[in-house]
């Protein structure tokens, strides 16, 4: 993997997470209420605002990427993103590490190195 | 569940399959068409000049309301794992698009992480407050993409 496949990659990881993990934060505040009020409460708050701008960039990174790497490899360094959300959302919304999940982390942590080694 | 209803789920998976793999080819199309990336507007440009971006949003938006309609009924595990099919779905379509190389690392790697997401889908069925979980992990991009 050359350093600028690399970089995109890491850039693109940090993207969608972030994006996911502000949106989350936007989607499960408690003061947000229900209906329309909701949703002025959700726009009025930066979270929906930089999930949205999160996405944008990521959508434009995700696309460099895929120009520089086979979409195959792509799609399965992409997997990685699961691993990134679930310990993002383990360490701001002190969300469950079970077992089973651990070992679903590894396992997709392992496949992604396996075809990040493999070139 | 009746055979109705896993008809139901079949075809309704079948479908966020292919368009996951629309939207994901379309998306390398793109980059193809606007090489080389480049941190300028004349590369957004190009991006947004071609059609194949394009198909990649209208698969967006098929992709969500199929994914919202199974979400609706589909238990959450399985739901879970098949939504991350598109994994093998994309390989396969890319090799034969795109003439991409299976090497057995790639497979191997592959199949890997089919097992972590098997894994994953077993958790999301016994934990509570799943279907927020699985909204967030799924695709590339997060909505029903990709990621």
């Amino acid at each position: 993997m050359s350093p600028l496949v690399a970089t995109l990659w890491l850039v693109n990881v940090t993207l969608d997470t972030g994006g996911q993990l502000a949106f989350k934060a936007a989607a499960g505040d408690p003061r947000a209420g229900d209906g329309l009020a909701r949703w002025r409460y959700m726009a009025s708050r930066p979270w929906l605002w930089l999930g949205l701008l999160a996405y944008a960039l990521h959508l434009l990174t995700w696309i460099a990427f895929l120009s520089l790497v086979e979409l195959s490899q792509g799609m399965l360094l992409a997997s990685i993103n699961i691993v990134a959300i679930m310990l993002g959302g383990r360490v701001l919304f002190r969300e469950a590490l079970t077992p089973l999940r651990i070992a679903g982390i590894l396992l997709v942590s392992t496949g992604v190195a396996i075809v990040g080694a493999s070139g | 569940m009746n055979a109705r209803t896993w008809r139901f789920y079949l075809c309704g998976f079948a479908l966020l399959l292919v368009f996951d793999t629309i939207v994901q080819v379309s998306f390398k199309l793109t980059g193809a068409h606007a090489f080389p990336p480049q941190a300028s507007g004349a590369w957004v440009s190009r991006i947004i000049g071609q059609p194949w971006i394009y198909v990649a949003l209208i698969g967006y938006v098929g992709n969500f309301f199929t994914w919202m309609s199974l979400l609706k009924h589909a238990p959450i595990g399985p739901a879970f794992a098949a939504s991350h099919l598109d994994v093998v779905s994309v390989m396969l379509a890319s090799a034969w698009l795109f003439h991409d190389a299976l090497t057995p690392m790639r497979l191997l790697g592959a199949g890997v992480i089919m097992m972590g997401i098997t894994c994953l889908a077993f958790a999301e069925s016994r934990t509570h407050g799943g279907q927020d979980k699985l909204a967030q992990a799924h695709g590339p991009l997060g909505a029903p993409a990709d990621d």
